[in-house]
């Protein structure tokens, strides 16, 4: 991160004056509009469930999607509150994701430790075996799983999902982390030994520091992914008590009609603590995880 | 501890011992503890289902405990090959899937990095707006579209009829000839954001002294384009290539909120058809025979992948 911040503090030293006179560029003009009017593209499924999430039943029907509200109906929020029953199942998702998330982060860790830094022969074989997992669609085993899931007791069972959800995140953190690991010059592990710290030490006070900037973007794709899985949840969790978010969307969609206020309202509010995460760990995201991602 | 061992004697204790003539013990015994947690969860509860997945597919079950488990050897495939017209759907939607987000969207998200990638106004905001529905759930997403795609109160027909095209007004995912194509839609929505930060983390390694060289040397944009990005793109391009497939091939959250696989199970696809047979029709082995099919061209990617990903890691 040093050798990132230098060149930018020289670079505000230099004056900015003479280069500025250039004829105006036209096709960095046409660029932005063409950015921006696929941005405006983009973000109108966002305005259409905003606008949508506080229309009354009688105007979601009658109005236009993009129209204005006649009345305001927040009350919708509540409702959606109410049907999607959000206290159980973001309590449950909630739960789930902050076991889970930092859980598998350091099990991860803790492999690619072992892969990256104690060089035991066939390394490499490991390593690979773990990955292969995190590229495999996860419905292949999902029959099985929930065989597996029913055999230990754990079938329908908030901490039992977690013990799957854990299995599918490690694959690809050991991936991620494993790069970031080997990066750690040979030197450093080496004269932390001569001082006589331990394989432990190594790995918690060296090793895991160093590679923040990875833990923290993996933290965020993990705990969206966490947040919003699908097919396991509905495959292994059966009773209204024990549902995630995800799972609770399916409850404003009666015989009759679907409740698209309401849903819509969820739908925001769903996504509202995602966003959060996404907010804390943004400044790593780019430089993280995917700089070793795509170093390959 | 090199002049206290004499050079025989350490040559014939590496052998035995591997690299470090000093450690006490294996660097693979020093490894296990840090290994065991991951390895054993990984393996019972991802490897240990795959691999039943592909013994289930040789049985036929009904995925009830108190039935029994009746061998009988390939019947499962040959009828998903022969008897079952729903594979072949299935099998066929997943292969446009795949073509299709290799050639849509994945463009798209190149064109988007490229674009900011550059110093401009609102960068920011650009790019956390195409990357916002990457964050949610692709069951809310597809419940959004659905809404979106509504044939009578939808915003598509209402925006078609309100500007004077109601002839092109459709029951977008009632309709069997484009009902995987609507869907799709929704899915380019969805992934553009995350390629575009994988794009955008790989031109940050685009040299740019070699940028700057080029256009003193006169190259036009297109020109340092084809020379010097693409060439710098190269691995970012494997990654993300490979990184579609998988999710082409792992699709089901969407069509499940969207479709479910119809209409006359025009949108199934492999995924989704191996759940639905195991879990809807009760026919585990007809859904294990699927799920191993999918297995088995999933393996026939990811594994050279692997390979060059990490011969390359030694360079």
């Amino acid at each position: 991160m040093a050798t990132v911040a230098a060149p930018a503090a020289v670079a505000r030293r230099v004056p900015p004056a003479p280069r500025r006179r250039k004829p105006r560029d036209w096709p960095g003009v046409g660029l932005w509009i063409a950015l921006a009017v696929s941005a405006l593209i983009w973000a109108t499924p966002f305005v259409f469930m905003f606008l949508t999430s506080v229309k009354s039943k009688a105007d979601v029907s009658q109005l236009p999607t993009w129209n204005l509200p006649t009345v305001w109906e927040w009350g919708n929020y509540a409702d959606a509150v109410d049907t999607g029953n959000l206290w159980v199942t973001g309590g449950n998702s909630l739960m789930i994701s902050v076991i889970k998330v930092p859980l598998g982060l350091l099990l991860s860790a803790a492999a690619a430790f072992a892969l990256g830094r104690l060089r035991f022969r066939r390394h490499k074989l490991v390593l690979a075996l773990f990955a292969v997992g995190s590229m495999v669609p996860i419905q292949i085993g999902l029959g099985p799983l929930f065989n597996t899931m029913y055999s230990l007791n754990l079938l329908d069972s908030r901490w039992g999902l977690i013990l799957p959800y854990l299995a599918f995140g490690i694959p690809y953190q050991i991936f991620m982390l494993y790069g970031f690991f080997r990066a750690i010059p040979d030197e450093l592990e080496e004269s932390a030994r001569i001082d006589g710290a331990s394989t432990f030490r190594i790995f918690w006070q060296i090793c895991l520091p160093l590679a923040r900037p990875a833990l923290a973007a993996l933290f965020i794709l993990d705990f969206v992914a966490t947040w919003n899985e699908y097919a396991m949840a509905t495959t292994l969790l059966q009773s209204q008590a024990n549902w995630t978010i995800p799972l609770a969307v399916q409850s404003f969609n009666t015989q009759h009609a679907t409740d698209y206020g309401a849903l819509n309202a969820f739908i925001i509010m769903s996504a509202v603590p995602v966003l959060i995460v996404y907010l804390m760990f943004q400044r790593y995201f780019v430089q993280g995880a995917f700089a070793g991602a795509v170093k390959g | 501890m090199t002049t206290t061992t004499p050079p025989v004697a350490r040559r014939d204790a590496r052998r035995a011992d591997p690299p470090r003539p000093r450690a006490k013990r294996s660097p693979f015994v020093r490894a296990l503890p840090y290994l065991v947690p991951a390895g054993l969860l990984y393996g019972y509860f991802l490897v240990y289902p795959m691999i039943d997945a592909v013994r289930l597919s040789f049985y036929d079950w009904s995925g009830f405990r108190t039935e029994p488990q009746v061998w009988v050897g390939l019947r499962n495939y040959v009828r998903a090959f022969t008897a079952d017209p729903v594979f072949w759907t299935a099998f066929k939607n997943s292969l446009i899937w795949v073509v299709l987000s290799l050639a849509i969207p994945m463009m798209l998200s190149l064109l988007l990095a490229l674009g900011l990638n550059r110093k401009l106004l609102g960068r920011n905001l650009f790019r956390s707006v195409f990357y916002l529905p990457a964050v949610f759930a692709s069951i809310t997403v597809a419940a959004m579209w659905r809404w979106i795609y509504n044939p009578t109160l939808g915003a598509v027909n209402q925006g078609l009829k309100a500007i004077g095209l109601e002839s092109w007004t459709h029951q977008w995912l009632g309709d069997p000839k484009i009902a995987l194509y609507s869907v799709f839609v929704a899915a380019i929505w969805q992934s553009v954001g995350f390629n575009m930060v994988l794009f955008l983390a790989g031109l940050q390694q685009v040299p740019v002294e070699l940028v700057e060289a080029a256009r003193i040397d006169g190259a036009h944009g297109l020109q340092i384009f084809r020379n010097v990005t693409l060439p710098a793109l190269r691995p970012t391009f494997v990654v993300v290539v490979i990184l579609t497939i998988i999710n082409s091939l792992k699709v089901f959250d969407l069509v499940v909120g969207m479709t479910g696989g119809g209409p006359a199970q025009s949108t199934q696809v492999l995924a989704l058809w191996s759940w639905t047979q195991s879990f809807q029709n009760h026919t585990f082995g007809q859904g294990s025979a699927v799920a191993t099919v999918l297995l088995i061209i999933s393996l026939a990617l990811v594994v050279p992948y692997l390979a060059w990903a990490l011969r390359g890691e030694d360079h």
